[in-house]
């Protein structure tokens, strides 16, 4: 198997956020690891970033609109100075980031990125996914895997934080604030205020500083403020009870804590900061980029170290979210998975799970689970495919896979007369012969793709690549659009 | 059994005793002492086979007494089957880790000890027949008898199997019959969709008593069969005794050598699954019977 046994892939990842807009293009390894008489197992091996753009303010032709013109001139230039066109990029994913994602317009803008750049790149967003990706990109994943101690990363960046816990390099929890360096705007090393967001406007309030647009602040005007925001952080990660501030800042559920915390690391454009050896001094410090950032990352410091947070060091700040998109956002399946070549690639598949906590154990009763959710579906969606998303057959043993897929042959009988190709993705390692079982107990030949060892549980679309490694293996992008829901 | 080795250990107990009281050698009040104790009804030290069973921890439960990163030895402890992270007693092992041990070697033993049940191969429907060697002793001494089938065999299989056929599947004791019961339900009746499902004809799969991986060159001239595949138990370890290799080879001749077979090992429920196993496997013989070549040939073909 000489000719198969390793390749690289060429991934992008675009980060449009509140503030900032970069891009980084990486090259992926993936090899199969297992011995000769062993069978295949493929995994990416290596991932190196080889492009990393400029830092660019994030164009906008208003404050609620992203200019997608300027965004895919970034992209095009980025390109260029890589020595790449779109054609060469394999996969990756946009993410589009903090409060540029709530934004009505976002989903327009990255259709328009996704044609633009590459065959493979698609839209992501979501504010749990934006933490993941973050604490990946900036080290924390691979420290907690390293070290066996559970880390939290919170990537702070123009309009929000984000949080993500990570337990044996793996996101065990996340949760997201709305507090950034960019939510009060000033003149660039001034000190005259030129934009208040809601989020804010609340803290202002909260703090008890009537602070106006077009108001001159000085530093100690603004600190109390700043150190309500940074104890906001440190509250979700220490407390039961979270301050009326902290809950009104919160934009998703609080984390669970259901591991003790202390070591700590920060990423995102403010994390520089919080790893300098002193606090801006005056005014014209803090207003340096034409917002609170530095600031915000001294207080944070300070307020983390006093409630005894140990602070690790990331790999990466500013980058650290672009560079986790690039290298992160990409999955691979199984390696004895079942399909056709032809059929793929399959873009923005939607994921059902029609079974809760245990399968039936009859074909009926897997069939009677899968026609209800279809036809709970069939209201909002009557185009595209689905892919139907469970954790395996009740057991291992073959005559309960020939039962699985019975069932899913019968529960299908609608989507399959309709000529849309079969998509299942499993947790279990049974890709393969669950296929064959369908194949067999089809009449007729049927276009499916069966793969395995993927968890898809939080996602809303999957994206299935082209097969790699002679048809081994296929790559899989999750996204969760939170503004489709 | 104890009641009556009972009476026979009293009398034998009174005659010793009595002929070291004669010779001087014990005095008359030591040997009532220790006649009292030999009259008992009941014997002193409880009978075994009324113990209850040994229950063990489960695998992943913290045996280090004061771990420095109790975090960094589970993750340690889930990556590997190996006996790590067990603490110690001294410079011995702990009582619970040297009991599964002996277990877990036990296991090992009966797995190259036991036989495959009759009734299993019943159940799934196998003709059985045996190599050259005739007891579990010539088994494992005589490697060259496990290679080939008796004279009986070699009739039965003449008779019986169908002949000119693309793929012959046997299923081989080897040196775990544990492997075999605990794989084949699944893996062999995937494997035969598979192949089936193709269009390719297949003999029916039988078994072979004491056999050893070469049989199926000896089998393959006899049903001269295209390929030949041996789903037989791996020498077990103390990880687990149920792993099952597939070995398969293309047309063997008097030319073949250990290079010439494709192997897929570590068949079993904590390795590649044997129901997944028989479809990858179904895959692995598709592209054998294309390429008309197998072991490392196949590979650098492929």
């Amino acid at each position: 198997m000489p000719e198969t046994d390793i390749q690289t892939i060429t991934s992008v990842g675009i980060d449009i956020g509140t503030t900032t807009t970069q891009l980084v293009i990486s090259r992926l390894t993936i090899e199969n690891t297992a011995s000769g008489t062993f069978v295949p197992h493929v995994e990416i091996t290596d991932k190196e970033v080889i492009h990393r753009s400029q830092i660019y303010f994030t164009p906008l032709l208003d404050r609620d609109l992203i200019n997608a013109v300027a965004v895919s001139k970034i992209v095009e230039t980025e390109y260029l100075a890589a020595g790449l066109t779109p054609e060469k990029i394999d996969t990756g994913a946009v993410i589009i980031t903090g409060e540029t994602a709530k934004k009505e317009n976002a989903k327009a803008i990255i259709d328009a990125l996704a044609g633009y750049a590459g065959d493979f790149v698609v839209a992501t967003a979501g504010a749990n996914l934006e933490g993941i990706f973050a604490g990946k990109g900036s080290g924390a994943a691979a420290f907690s895997a390293q070290r066996h101690q559970v880390v939290i990363n919170i990537d702070v960046g123009g309009g929000t934080s984000n949080f993500a816990m990570f337990h044996e390099g793996k996101a065990v929890e996340s949760t997201c604030l709305n507090v950034g360096g960019h939510l009060i705007e000033f003149e660039a090393q001034g000190d005259r205020i030129t934009y208040i967001s809601e989020p804010g406007k609340i803290a202002l309030s909260f703090s008890g500083q009537r602070l106006q647009v077009g108001e001159r602040v000085t530093l100690p005007q603004l600190r109390p403020v700043v150190k309500a925001m940074a104890a906001c952080v440190v509250e979700v990660l220490k407390m039961t009870r979270l301050s009326e501030l902290t809950r009104e800042l919160l934009m998703t559920p609080p984390l669970r804590l259901e591991f003790p915390i202390r070591k700590v690391m920060i990423s995102g454009g403010v994390a520089d900061y919080v790893y300098a050896a002193q606090g801006p001094a005056n005014m014209s410090e803090v207003t340096a980029y034409g917002d609170f950032g530095p600031l915000l990352g001294w207080e944070l410091k300070v307020c983390l170290e006093t409630a005894g947070f140990v602070l690790e060091k990331p790999n990466e700040t500013v980058r650290a979210t672009v560079i986790g998109t690039g290298t992160q956002s990409v999955n691979l399946s199984g390696s004895t998975i079942h399909l056709q070549e032809k059929t793929l690639p399959l873009r923005n598949v939607m994921v059902i799970s029609p079974f809760s906590s245990t399968i039936p154990d009859s074909a009926q009763g897997i069939a009677g689970a899968i026609r209800q959710e279809m036809t709970r579906l069939e209201i909002n969606h009557s185009e595209g495919s689905v892919a139907l998303a469970m954790k395996g057959p009740r057991t291992m043993s073959f005559a309960n896979i020939e039962i699985l897929a019975q069932g899913v042959l019968l529960g299908m009988k609608e989507y399959l007369s309709q000529n849309k190709p079969l998509i299942l993705v499993i947790e279990a390692d049974c890709g393969k012969v669950l296929g064959q079982c369908i194949n067999a107990n089809a009449n007729r030949p049927l276009e499916m793709v069966c793969i395995d060892q993927l968890e898809v549980e939080n996602c809303d679309y999957i994206d299935i690549g082209k097969p790699l490694m002679g048809g081994r293996v296929v790559p899989v992008v999750l996204k969760t659009l939170v503004f489709n829901r | 059994m104890a009641v009556t080795n009972n009476e026979l250990e009293k009398v034998i107990i009174q005659s010793v005793l009595e002929e070291l009281a004669k010779k001087g050698l014990l005095s008359n009040k030591s040997k009532e002492h220790v006649m009292s104790g030999a009259m008992l009804d009941k014997p002193l030290l409880s009978d075994n086979s009324s113990e209850e069973m040994v229950t063990f921890p489960s695998l992943d439960e913290m045996q280090i007494s004061n771990p420095f990163n109790a975090d960094a030895v589970k993750a340690m402890k889930k990556s590997t089957p190996a006996r790590i992270g067990i603490g110690r007693a001294g410079a011995r092992p702990k009582t619970m880790s040297w009991l599964r041990f002996l277990a877990d070697h036990a296991v090992a033993q009966d797995a190259v000890f036991l036989d495959v049940s009759d009734e299993f191969l019943k159940q799934n429907n196998l003709m059985s027949v045996q190599s050259a060697v005739t007891n579990k002793d010539e088994f494992l001494t005589r490697p060259d008898l496990g290679r080939r089938l008796s004279e009986d065999a070699i009739k039965t299989v003449s008779d019986k199997c169908e002949k000119n056929i693309q793929v012959q599947i046997l299923i081989v004791d080897g040196l775990s019959s544990s492997a075999i019961e605990a794989n084949i339900p699944d893996l062999l009746p995937a494997l035969m969709q598979g192949l089936k499902s193709s269009g390719i004809k297949v003999g029916a799969p039988f078994f072979v008593k004491y056999g050893r991986v070469w049989v199926q060159d000896h089998v393959a001239t006899l049903v001269n069969s295209d390929v030949i595949v041996s789903l037989i138990g791996e020498r077990p370890g103390l990880g687990t005794a149920e792993s099952l290799s597939a070995y398969m080879i293309y047309r063997p001749d008097e030319k073949t050598v250990e290079a010439d077979r494709t192997v897929i090992s570590n068949i079993h429920k904590g390795g590649i699954p044997p129901a997944e196993a028989g479809a990858h496997l179904s895959d692995v013989i598709k592209q054998i019977l294309a390429a008309k070549v197998s072991g490392v040939k196949f590979n650098q073909q492929k």
